[in-house]
Parts: structure tokens; sequence; C-alpha cells
């Protein structure tokens, strides 16, 4: 089972080399938009002193770390799978014995993500230099990162997967993907802290599971959150993976027995 | 009249081809209309805590929304889907095909595939732009207002010369394919004026993949904040955009030999 694991890691380790230099090129998309609103925040934050609070200094903080975690608790199982299920090359995957998502999907998922960690290194101790933030980072709570970004990740690749899988119904799932990313900009801090959300927004946002994926993992490493916080977040990821998990399975086996394989 | 007939020919298909996907396509235009409520409900986020954002106002970051918008039609009606069609006529070599039409390749690879329903999208992004003009307490002269809308065009004009560039290079260095990548990457950053960002983000997209000419450059002349050289000269930047990529294009095209071969 694990050697299956470490063969196809490897696999798509060398794989994914390959084409280093289209991995910059989508390393731009996790880049862009945290530095837009960085700049954005940081605007108003110097004209004004602070908003709510938060100073420029603090908004360069946290987008500076929100970079880093983005990138390892993202999923991006519709851009690798989704064609499969619409050209019908996914047939080919389910003669074989490993499941194509739980084990193909996930490793992929992986191992372009840790070449982006890779790529992201430099340049962002460029942006290091250049915004100069300041962390106050301690042991404990990088410890207690692992766990938190490693559920946080799984949370969205079942989500993820979930909404891929809805191609079997309608061919087509970007729309929903796009849709879900959407509401993930703002409800999980991608667009600005929580705090600063109107009301009933942060109502819906500590309600709803997506800030689990990013904004916990962000906070807990600035060193903003207590233990007895960190402990029952990380219990709501758990409770979230597995409600996702389920999720998962039901619309993958249904969706198969719908799959006709298109062309057959 | 030979082109129009082509463009409707092409039209006809794509529609075709669309209505197989009906319901991604009325998905499509149900996230649409709530991604723009989502955006508006994020431009009042900002403007809850602020009364401007780098001088600007919260309709003027509505109209940059519109243009905003318009641009991002321009390239998923045209310039996604048509460079994925491209790279496959590259790689496979049904590229040999295109050529051999008696019309002009440029054109025929900018139309051959045309997601439809995108145009939906364009309605939403003209009533962004006619609400924030009418909205703020800027006077606009016609002029500007003129100056504002050849400048859109140019601004647009500029992004698919870029396009077409980009693409063209394909038939020089094989691997290049996914150049197209980050013109998508900076799209994000035409969402606010330019102003707001730090130098190095600003000469960017103003220089190397010109989102900001697009979309900042255009509200600017609304603002009235540009003189008639520099209105002039950003309108004489994409007649040569336009010019200067057609001449890499055709000169590429001279390169291409066919996937076989």
């Amino acid at each position: 089972m694990f050697a299956i694991y470490k063969q196809m890691w490897l696999v798509n380790w060398a794989e994914q080399w390959q084409y280093r230099a289209n991995l910059l090129m989508y390393l731009a998309f996790w880049l862009v938009s945290p530095i837009v609103y960085l700049a954005v925040w940081t605007t108003i934050a110097s004209a004004q002193g602070n908003i709510n609070g938060l100073t420029a200094p603090d908004f360069v903080a946290y987008y500076m770390m929100l970079l880093i975690v983005d990138i390892a608790t993202s999923d991006i199982t519709i851009h690798i799978f989704a064609y499969k299920i619409m050209d019908g090359s996914l047939s080919n995957e389910l003669v074989l014995p490993i499941h194509p998502v739980l084990q193909k999907v996930l490793v992929n998922n992986l191992a372009f993500k840790a070449l982006q960690m890779l790529a992201l290194v430099p340049i962002w101790l460029i942006l290091y230099v250049l915004y100069q933030p300041v962390f106050s980072i301690t042991a404990v709570n990088v410890l207690l990162a692992i766990p938190a970004i490693a559920f946080g990740f799984l949370l969205q690749f079942f989500a993820g997967t979930t909404i891929t899988c809805i191609s079997f119904w309608t061919t087509r799932a970007w729309s929903i993907s796009d849709f879900y990313s959407n509401i993930f900009r703002l409800m999980a801090g991608q667009f600005v802290p929580l705090a600063l959300l109107p009301a009933f927004m942060q109502t819906a946002s500590q309600l709803l599971p997506f800030r689990l994926a990013l904004y916990f993992p962000v906070q807990l490493l600035l060193g903003k959150l207590s233990i007895e916080e960190t402990m029952l977040n990380i219990g709501l990821q758990m409770v979230w993976c597995v409600i996702l998990f389920m999720l998962f399975r039901v619309v993958w086996r249904t969706g198969l027995k719908k799959y006709s394989a298109v062309g057959a | 009249m030979f082109i129009l007939k082509l463009l409707s020919t092409y039209l006809k298909v794509n529609l075709q081809q669309d209505l197989a996907y009906r319901a991604d396509a009325i998905v499509n235009m149900v996230m649409s209309i709530i991604g723009t409520g989502w955006d508006l409900l994020g431009l009042s986020i900002i403007f809850a805590n602020t009364k401007e954002i780098g001088g600007w106002g919260p309709s003027e970051l509505i109209a940059l929304m519109g243009v905003w918008r318009l641009v991002n039609v321009m390239m998923a009606t045209i310039v996604w889907p048509n460079t994925e069609k491209f790279n496959t006529g590259v790689r496979d070599g049904s590229l040999d095909y295109t050529f051999l039409q008696p019309v002009n390749s440029q054109l025929l690879i900018s139309i051959t595939r045309i997601v439809i329903w995108r145009a939906f999208d364009l309605a939403i992004a003209v009533i962004l732009i006619i609400v924030g003009m009418t909205g703020g307490n800027v006077v606009t002269s016609p002029v500007q207002i003129v100056a504002f809308l050849a400048l859109t065009i140019s601004g647009a004009a500029i992004i698919y010369s870029l396009w077409i560039t980009l693409i063209s290079l394909t038939f020089w260095f094989t691997k290049f394919d996914n150049s197209v990548t980050i013109m998508a990457a900076l799209m994000d950053a035409g969402r606010y004026p330019a102003q707001v960002y730090p130098y190095w983000l600003r000469a960017l997209i103003t220089f190397v993949i010109p989102i900001a000419v697009a979309t900042t450059v255009p509200l600017q002349a609304l603002r009235g904040e540009l003189v008639d050289l520099q209105i002039l000269g950003f309108l004489a930047i994409g007649v040569a955009a336009v010019i200067v990529s057609s001449r890499v294009w055709k000169a590429g095209v001279r390169r291409y030999s066919g996937a076989s071969s």
C-alpha cells in the first residue's frame, strides 16, 4: 500500500519536474492576488493609521504568511482530473488497481504542491526583503500548524474532488469550481482578515468550513490563537474532513454508475 | 462582407457546440450574476473601512470593475478557448488545415472557438460601467467619455496583440505554449487602480503585461487625469501593438513547418 504511494510520488515528481517553466507560471496564480490585496489594505491602513486596530505591518505579516499556507492547503483536482471525466480517459484508470482519485490525484496534488513550495522559496525571500514583515513565531505554533495545514489541505481536497465529480452529471464543473473559489476568497480570508468582515459575514464565516483551510492555520502561525482555540479548530477540521470525505464517497459511487465514458 | 459571413458561420457553429452543454451555460450565467454581487460585496467591505483608496471613490472602482470585466469577457470568449485550440493545433499538426484556408490566418485562429454565452458577461460589464460613471459626483465632459471609450478599445487591442505575439512565439520556441498563463495570473491585478501597487508591480502591469493600460488608464481619462498628449500616446501604442503583433504572427507562420516534419 505504502509502496504504491511511494512509486507514484517518484513518477509524479519526475513528470512535473519536466515542466519547471510551467510551474513558475502557475505559481504566479498564487502570488498575484495576495500581493494585490496586501497592497490594497496596506494603502488604506497607512492612510488611516489602522483599520479596526490592524496596522499596515499587521497586513504585511498576514499576507506574507497567507502566501505559504495558501499553496500548502490548496487543491488542484479540477485542473488535473475533470478533463478525464469529460473526454472519457478515466476509463483507462478505472481498470487499474489504484484509486484514480484517492491515490493518483492525491499524490499528483502533493507533488505539484512540493514543487510549488520549492519555487516559492526564492520569491518569498525577495518579498521578505521588500516588505520586511515582522513575525512572532513560536516552536509550539509551528508544530501545531503541521496537523492544521494537513487537515486544511484534506478539507479542500475532499471539497475539490466532490465538486469535480459533479462532472459525472454535467460533464463540466468549472463554473461550480469558480463559485467555490469565489466564496473561498471572502470566507477563508484571502481577500481580507476575517475580523474586518461585516458582522453577518463574520458569523457566516465562523460557521462555514472555509476558514479552517486558510484563515485558521495563518492565524495560528501568526500566534493569534490560544491553545484551546487551536485544539477546538483542529477538532472542527477533523469533523469537516470526515463529512466531506463521506460526501465525496457518495458522489463518487453514484457518479461512477452514471459515467458512461464519452464515445462509448 | 466575406469576413462577416465567415464570422457568422463560426458564431453559428460555436453556438451549436455550446448548446451541447446547456446546463453548464445556464449555471455559468447564474454564477456570473452571483460573482458580480460577490465582487460588489468585496468593494463594500473595502469602503466600509475607508472613504477612498489611492484617491478613488466607490463609483470609480465600480466603473473600473466594469472595464476589468470587459477585458475578461474578451479573454474568456476568444483568448483562452482559442489558445487551447491553437496549442493542440501546433502539437498534432491540425494547424496545417488552418493555413490552407484562403483567409487571413490570424483572424481564423482568433475566432475558431467562441464561447458564446460569455456575451452575457458583456452586459454585466456595460451595466457596471454605466452605474459607476453616473454614480459619482464627478462631472464628466463628453470629450472625457470619448477618450474613455477609445482607450478602453485600444487597451483591449493591446492585450489581444500581446496574446497574438505570445502564441506566435510558439513557432520559435515550441516549449513556450504556457506563456499565456502568465496573462491569466496577472489579470487579478487589474481590479484595483494601479496607483495602489508598489512600483515594481505597477511597472510589470504597465510595461510587461499591460493589464493596467487596459483598465486603469481608460478610467484615468474618465477622471480627467490625462492630458491630450498622453491619450494620443496610449492610442498610438494601441495601433502600433496591433501592427507589430500581426507582423510577428506572419513571421511566425513562415517558420511553421507542421508537426510531422
